[in-house]
């Protein structure tokens, strides 16, 4: 052998080594039941991940060389659940506080993206059961609270995260003070048209100050355009470009949402934690989507006991898109991963199983317009996918795996840490007994 | 004559009594025994309230009302034995001073409550409802049936000692030390606060000994000592007449109030809301005290952060009496759902789960003799449910106190109603 062929041999051995560990081998899933929740439900199903993406779905897909093999035999694959209210990566720590709800009645232009904190213990805890993508917000207390972003609970930097930067914008309809302006519900839907008003004006302004045409008192221009952030966070609102979030927690704060809607031509989302059965016809006429996080709110004294187990039934047969969400966020959305029980509720109480199930998967991602991206199993969607040994809504049925954004998870957090550390702390203590 | 009208009296008094502990057979039933496995095809006979027959091939005795239950499922009623209902907001927490001994609940509950109904639909046939846990020493709860609409006398199961709420923790430190300034505002102050209560309580013991010997030894000048409320159910907590039942999160905490009991000779029955428990799990084991608390809650609150589902299989390991409790109606509606999560997270049989909401608190709360499994001779406390209760998506049908429905899915729900929203 000459040194040239030597050396040469070498380099492509290298170049072999190199490309094995740097190229992404895909992912092949054998042997699972598939349920795309889109698509038909496919028996002893494969799926192959490549480049992160969903690349083949079928029935008898060879392995790519050098592809992880995942036997998913007797279980079932779905895609990540999606939760539509949450502050999973600013919760923070108790006592050292969370990033949520700066403090103004108006706060427009927060973006939970700025406080985004990918090592938050609730994205392994969340992940891990099951919940892989979620939408999450900048606070609820504030009438105008702020952006929201979509989020893959996947990543090291917020930048690797984010699936959709300013995904709605966060209007609570309900949020009275106790002191300032407004302490009524009347006062809440004022302040909002006063922002939205502003921001009409403020979009006037802005495209005077922009256009060629000579202005006159061209000199005071300056003082009647300043860049705002918060009327640049409430544009693409007016614009249609961004949906309005609505949270509401009873009949008048309902009405209230849906009359905003019309009047500022809005495209408006329903989060609504009681009394929206009243609407229902309305909601599916004008086609506004819903988020229902009612299912586990105590009935008022006169309603049946199951009136809100029942609704999301109701949601169904009046073709309203809907998504299941829990009641509660900031730090108790610690429990993202609870998703699952309003689900469950109500497919006690009616919902078919399907129905709950696109609940909290397509419907959100639908909602928030990521669509295209995650929510259901389909060629071409980024591989968010959880293999479960039941059907998700069941409490008891385990996470196998969680694959998201193509990667493998392990399955830890905070809390196995724990179990691991204890199961062995009280072994030791007793054995020495 | 007029003996007479006295004799119909009580013949009426008693026919009423009879009408009132009912007799009923329930028949082709799953039961649950939570002691005995499955029967599957079951019956159970129920005489003056109480299970006088069960199993396979039982023959109901003639005249009995009788209930087929088409291969549903029946379990022992659920047991909550830690919740709040059946209160005014305003009556939970006597939020004016952390001892507060000489509050009784029982003073408070009202019997025909909402929230009696909407628990009842979840199964729930016995609670111990709960003054808060503001205080260091709150008041004496109540161990009672949700028997909706009858006399509290009724409800509450007769001899049954009832449970002196104690608090550790962030709550008293929060609500006294930030909130108004005073003490307690750490968890040394916590503990002060509890020993210095109970050594009162022992002096104030020894003070009336003293002077009842005193009386009845003929002295003169005696001065009389003050009846004081709070020290008075103190002396009852240590004369063992009441448990206790304390509220605490951290691992420290559950040590220290362990020993605390065992120094002062406090019957200390459950450590509620206790998160770290499986950190000390043997430990409380040993001292014979009920993990109380939820199956999934963590880190909402700093105390809180260590919350562990997978820690069940820790504490059942060790021989702790697991508890799964509500803490409120949100919950408590839905305790065989929060039981299903514990098979998510722990390999522990399906029927030791289904004991953590009917036998085990029957334990905590000392009334196992009577309540918690489905066997000859304990009271016939039962829910039936459509599917098997750890199946999330089963609803319960039925809910029956020593044999009267109180909870009947075709009457009650929404969908048997009617009730139209067009």
């Amino acid at each position: 052998m000459t040194k040239k062929t030597y050396f040469f041999s070498l380099f492509f051995l290298f170049f072999l080594v190199f490309l094995r560990l740097y190229s992404e081998e895909g992912i092949l899933i054998r042997n699972g039941t598939i349920v795309p929740v889109t698509g038909k439900t496919i028996p002893n199903g494969c799926l192959l991940i490549e480049n992160g993406k969903i690349a083949k779905i079928g029935t008898d897909i060879p392995a790519p060389p050098g592809a992880k093999i995942i036997d998913a035999k007797g279980f079932s694959v779905y895609p990540g659940l999606i939760s539509s209210l949450t502050a999973v990566g600013v919760t923070g720590y108790p006592g050292s506080g969370d990033d949520l709800d700066e403090l103004s009645i108006s706060t427009a232009q927060m973006d939970p993206y700025d406080a985004l904190n990918p090592e938050d213990d609730c994205i392994e805890v969340t992940r891990i059961g099951g919940v892989t993508t979620v939408l999450t917000i900048s606070g609820t207390r504030n009438v105008i609270d702020g952006k929201s972003v979509v989020l893959n609970l996947e990543g090291n930097f917020a930048e690797k995260m984010v699936i959709k930067k300013y995904a709605a914008q966060i209007f609570n309809l309900g949020a009275i003070t106790s002191d300032k302006y407004p302490t009524t519900r009347p006062g809440v839907i004022s302040l909002i048209r006063e922002k939205l008003n502003d921001c009409l004006r403020y979009l006037e302004m802005k495209k005077r100050a922009a256009s060629k045409e000579k202005i006159r008192g061209e000199e005071e221009r300056e003082e009647w355009f300043k860049t705002s952030l918060e009327m640049e966070a409430l544009a693409p609102v007016l614009n249609r470009e961004v949906p309005a979030l609505f949270i509401t927690n009873d009949e008048v704060t309902i009405r209230n949402a849906l009359q905003l809607m019309k009047e500022y031509n809005l495209r408006g989302i329903l989060f609504a934690s009681a009394d929206i059965l009243k609407f229902a016809e309305q909601l599916a006429q004008e086609k506004i989507p819903v988020i229902w996080a009612g299912t586990q709110t105590i009935p008022k004294q006169w309603e049946p006991y199951d009136l809100n187990y029942h609704t999301a039934a109701v949601l169904a047969a009046n073709g309203i898109l809907f998504a299941l969400e829990q009641y509660g966020w900031g730090p108790e959305s610690r429990n993202v991963r609870n998703l699952v029980v309003p689900a469950s509720l109500s497919v006690a109480h009616g919902l078919s199983e399907e129905e709950a199930i696109r609940a909290i998967t397509i419907n959100p991602a639908n909602i928030f317009g990521v669509d295209d991206q995650v929510g259901s199993l389909e060629v071409g969607k980024i591989a968010n996918l959880v293999i479960w040994n039941g059907s998700p809504i069941q409490m008891r049925s385990r996470v196998q795996t969680v694959i998201i954004n193509g990667k493998v998870i392990q399955l830890e957090s905070v809390q196995t840490r724990l179990r691991d550390k204890f199961e062995r702390i009280i072994k030791d203590r007793m054995n020495k007994k | 004559m007029r003996k007479n009208l006295i004799f119909l009296l009580s013949a009426l008094i008693l026919m009423a009594q009879a009408s009132m502990a009912q007799d009923l057979v329930l028949k082709g039933g799953k039961v649950l025994t939570v002691t005995q496995g499955t029967i599957e095809n079951g019956t159970i006979v129920i005489q003056k309230g109480k299970i006088t027959a069960l199993g396979r091939d039982v023959l109901a005795p003639p005249g009995l009302k009788i209930l087929d239950l088409d291969g549903k499922y029946v379990m022992p009623g659920i047991i909550d034995s830690h919740t709040h209902i059946g209160f005014d907001d305003t009556d939970i927490n006597e939020i004016t001073d952390p001892v507060t001994p000489q509050i009784w609940m029982k003073e408070a509950f009202n019997p025909y409550s909402d929230s009696i109904l909407k628990n009842l639909a979840g199964g729930v046939t016995t609670v111990k409802t709960m003054h808060g846990s503001a205080n260091v020493i709150g008041g004496v709860n109540i161990t009672l049936k949700l028997k909706y609409g009858k006399l509290l006398e009724e409800m509450i199961i007769p001899g049954v000692r009832q449970q002196l709420k104690l608090a550790l923790g962030e709550n008293p430190k929060r609500l006294y030390g930030k909130e108004k300034g005073r003490m307690p505002s750490t968890r040394m102050g916590n503990a002060f606060v509890l020993r210095n209560a109970f050594i009162e309580a022992k002096e104030y013991k020894e003070r009336w000994e003293k002077y009842e010997k005193d009386k009845a030894a003929g002295k003169r000048g005696l001065s009389l000592p003050k009846k004081d409320l709070r020290m008075e159910t103190l002396n009852m907590v240590l004369e063992k007449k009441i448990s206790a039942d304390c509220h605490v999160y951290r691992a420290d905490e559950i040590v220290w109030v362990i020993n605390f009991a065992k120094e002062f000779g406090i019957d200390l029955k459950q450590l509620s809301h206790c998160v770290d428990g499986y950190k000390v799990a043997d430990i409380m084991a040993k001292a014979g005290v009920a993990y109380g608390g939820w199956v999934d809650w963590w880190g909402f609150k700093e105390e809180a952060y260590d919350g562990c589902p997978y820690g069940f299989k820790i504490m059942y390991d060790a021989g702790t009496n697991i508890v799964i409790n509500s803490d409120g109606l949100e919950e408590g509606r839905i305790l065989n759902l929060n039981a299903a999560k514990v098979l998510k997270y722990n390999d522990i049989p399906e029927e030791e789960v289904l004991k953590m909401i009917t036998l085990n608190p029957a334990k905590a709360l000392e009334i196992d003799n009577r309540v918690g499994s489905i066997e000859i001779g304990k009271d016939a406390d039962l829910a039936v449910f459509d599917k098997h209760p750890l199946d999330s998506t089963s609803k319960c049908l039925l809910t029956i106190i020593e044999g009267v429905i109180y909870f009947d899915y075709a009457k009650d729900s929404i969908t048997a109603k009617g009730v139209s929203h067009d």
